[in-house]
């Protein structure tokens, strides 16, 4: 494989981290940024790890606001198990020590990896058994009425982040490739050895990363128009830090709370494609302050650049009621992104009920975002994307489906997937009903 | 090399200040001539038109849908009462549309969601919204100027989404219709050439209150039959904006909303070759009282604003009232009409 040696390095380590395999990573580790540098060890007593494999948040960056910087290299593997029917006790061995490989090999933290193996329904549709009550976790399907994605039912979700481009990449060939050393620790099991990779995806986030892979060789990649205009210190293509912590649910609340799960949490993950045309080119900041967060933060101008000044909170919280939805409408024509969840994104107490951990990529050379998000149930994730539909605003016609309609006008639903993340104890091939 | 990577490529020889005029010539801007000046605020004849290429039609779901293509436009997306052009870029290759009907009565549908995905030898070349919108030769469909990536087969695949019954309500059998997404997939070879050989016209009263005569496509048209077709009795015609209000009295309310008194249909039209205006907020009032004119999807009845009543006497006044003026996309010479439109009084 042919790495573009003039490309600047961390756009370098990005391209590696995209195309993957045991060249990008050798090329990875002569030119990342910090190549070289020692990455931290993980530990030999896995009872020193939580059991909440989602449990990120205190292990990577946090800014002084507290709101949580996830790793900016993410690596999302599709899994499938090698036979047929219920997985044999030995596949269980195998991923196992596996997983216990990565774990001694590599601190749980940004400098290290953090990741988490995920059960799609379809992989406990193996057994006899069906998933307790304690678990809601329906197949993946369709949740707007304009969509029709792929429905991913591949049988286990791999997800690596790290904010050093070649961990992710080392633990991948360490587990599924020829590597036979993770960080120095020899690689016991190799999870390549139970489960095959039916397909990669590949992700980034971070202040600068989208503006710098907007093109590609000159060239912008799909979706991106040829004024290049994400800002340079955005970490999302659209223009905007998102996952402010007053609007993220808390890891103790996304996790489910009792049966043999007790510890875990759901997963969904979509992908969606982004076409940012019309949102730069045609609409003035103000207007794109009205789509994404709300027509009276543009009003009140609460919004500068791309939300810093936001701090902890993005405000939604004060113009989720119907009569201001009903009256940025008439005034505006207009209903924003947050806005519009955010009304389904609350328990009657006022906390937030969905976790939402979603990165860029330019997978295909296409601006796309993979957007996983945590929940105690699967289900309410469903009730949030239905209320970003705002189906239920369409009855004023300035609001139609996808325009004026928040930010749907520029994201194209691709990918859909749902998964169970086990608590670690079972994080090994579980079985439905685990003792 | 795509199109749009030829031009980057120039833009890199040749710096930034030619790449405009080579943007130009490539979406060649003769084609689209300056807007007339002092448009009216009405209707009115644009500075050209563009023959159009049929690319295919199928049935998908419960939907049959056309779909066709022409030089890349300029149109004006409306939000209320205002509007925002759409300019051209030199990336964008074609002007694509499509038509969506109900294959049973030939309804034309106005609030289906549509996406299309453009994608050739396999690679995707465009995704996007299409825009529900109005023109003068194609009446009501749904388009967006779209990338391509150079000559060659393309596979076009759209998503017609369902209609939600808080947009447009349902009566009579068109109750629980449009609710299931469907997807359609239509395969189309394209060039550059051919698309540079469709008949171009250009005319000479631009800007007179006039309309283009509308052009014959493979699918229906959403128009509104003349008033002797009409079901009901036509009791009054107004105009606001442009736009005609022809107000008809049906006996029996139809099936699925509430009332047993009269039926209020009111149908608005374009002036001159009565196409539908959908996607309006409509109330009316009648002897005190007050009511919503509900934009209605009816198999019998076509696209309509309706409201039963307990009973229409004569030389009773209809005021009609547009809280929000058709919300769709409009082609060159409808983007100055419809939109401020005043109270309008009808005398039953
Ligand atoms: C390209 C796609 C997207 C971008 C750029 C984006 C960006 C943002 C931003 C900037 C905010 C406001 C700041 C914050 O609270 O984080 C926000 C809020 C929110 N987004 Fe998105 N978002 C995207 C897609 C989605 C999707 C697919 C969902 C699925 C349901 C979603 C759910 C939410 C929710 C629920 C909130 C409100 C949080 C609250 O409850 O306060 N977003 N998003
Ligand atoms: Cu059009």
């Amino acid at each position: 494989m042919d790495f573009d040696e003039s490309l600047p390095r961390r756009q370098f380590v990005k391209a590696a981290v995209a195309a993957g395999g045991a060249s990008a990573l050798s090329a990875c580790l002569g030119r990342a940024p910090r190549a070289g540098e020692p990455v931290p060890t993980g530990v030999s007593d896995i009872s020193n790890l939580p059991q909440r494999q989602h449990a990120w948040n205190d292990r990577v960056r946090v800014d002084a606001d507290g709101n949580v910087h996830l790793p900016r290299h993410q690596t999302f593997l599709y899994l499938t198990v090698d036979a047929d029917g219920p997985p044999e006790d030995d596949a269980r061995g195998t991923v196992e020590a596996a997983l216990r490989t990565l774990d001694r090999a590599y601190e749980r933290s940004n400098e290290g990896l953090v990741y988490s193996l995920a059960y799609a329904p379809s992989y406990f549709d193996r057994f006899e058994a069906t998933l307790p009550d304690s678990v809601d976790l329906p197949e993946p399907r369709r949740l707007s009425g304009f969509e029709n994605p792929t429905f991913d039912t591949q049988d286990a979700l791999l997800h690596l982040a790290s904010d050093r481009g070649d961990v992710v990449l080392e633990a991948e060939e360490a587990m599924f490739g020829d590597r036979s050393e993770a960080n120095g620790v020899a690689v016991e099991a190799k999870l390549g050895d139970a489960l095959t990779v039916d397909d990669r995806r590949t992700g980034f986030i971070g202040a600068g990363m989208p503006a710098e892979r907007q093109a590609q060789a000159g060239e912008p990649i799909s979706g991106i128009p040829d004024s290049l205009p994400v800002p340079e210190q955005s970490p999302l293509f659209m223009g905007f830090e998102a996952g402010f912590a007053g609007n993220q649910a808390t890891e103790d609340y996304v996790t489910i709370p009792e049966g043999p799960f007790a510890g875990g949490t759901t997963k969904h993950v979509a992908n969606l494609r982004q076409r940012l045309g019309d949102w730069y080119d045609e609409q003035s900041f103000a207007e794109r302050v009205m789509e994404m967060f709300s027509p009276s933060h543009a009003e009140q101008g609460l919004v500068e650049g791309v939300g810093d000044n936001l701090g902890a909170d993005s405000g939604i919280d004060a113009v989720l009621d119907p009569e201001t939805i009903q009256q940025s409408i008439s005034d505006h024509g207009r209903v924003g992104h947050a806005q519009k969840a955010a009304r389904a994104n609350r328990d009657a107490d006022g906390n937030v009920r969905i976790l939402r951990r979603h990165v860029e990529s330019t997978d295909d050379d296409v601006a796309s975002l993979h957007f996983p998000s945590l929940q105690r149930r699967l289900s309410t994730f469903e009730e949030v994307r239905a209320a970003m539909n705002g189906d239920d605003l369409t009855d004023n016609p300035a609001i139609r489906q996808r325009v004026n309609n928040g930010i749907l006008e520029y994201i194209f639903v691709q990918n859909r997937g749902n998964f169970l993340v086990p608590p670690r104890r079972h994080r090994a091939l579980p079985t439905p009903r685990p003792a | 090399m795509n199109r749009r990577a030829v031009l980057r490529a120039g833009a890199g020889l040749a710096g930034a200040g030619i790449v405009g005029g080579c943007l130009q010539t490539e979406s060649r801007s003769v084609r689209s001539p300056p807007l007339v000046e002092n448009r009216p605020d009405a209707v009115y004849y644009p500075t050209h038109s563009e023959g159009m290429e049929m690319v295919g039609s199928t049935t998908a779901g419960e939907y049959k849908v056309a779909a066709m293509y022409s030089y890349p436009h300029r149109f004006w997306e409306v939000t209320g009462a205002d509007t925002n052009k759409k300019e051209l870029d030199g990336s964008h290759a074609m002007h694509f549309m499509a038509v969506v009907w109900d294959p049973e009565t030939k309804t034309v549908l106005p609030n289906a969601s549509l996406t299309a995905e453009l994608t050739k030898d396999g690679s995707l070349a465009d995704q996007t919204n299409l825009y529900a919108m109005l023109s003068q030769p194609m009446g009501l469909h749904y388009g967006n100027n779209l990338e391509g990536d150079g000559d060659g087969t393309y596979t076009a695949s759209i998503d017609i989404g369902s209609v939600p019954d808080d947009r447009v309500r349902r009566s009579g059998d068109f109750r629980g219709r449009f609710t299931d997404p469907a997807t359609a997939e239509i395969q189309f070879e394209y060039s550059e050439r051919a698309r540079d050989d469709l008949p171009y016209q250009e005319y000479d009263d631009a800007g007179n209150r006039a309309a283009l005569e509308p052009m014959d496509m493979m699918a229906p048209s959403a128009t509104v039959p003349p008033e002797g077709e009409l079901p009901g009795a036509v009791r009054g015609t107004a105009t606001s904006g442009d736009a005609v209000f022809v107000v008809t009295v049906q006996d029996t309310v139809p099936a699925g909303i509430e009332g047993d008194g009269q039926y209020l249909a009111v149908f608005a039209h374009t002036p001159y070759n009565r196409m539908v205006l959908p996607s309006m907020t409509l109330s009316g009032s009648l002897a005190d009282d007050s009511f919503a004119l509900e934009s209605t999807l009816d198999p019998d009845l076509g696209y309509h604003y309706g409201a039963a009543v307990p009973e229409v006497t004569d030389g009773d006044t209809l005021a009609i009232t547009v809280d929000t003026p058709p919300q769709l996309a409009r082609h060159e010479g409808y983007e100055m009409a419809f939109l401020t439109m005043p109270d309008a009084e009808v005398q039953l």
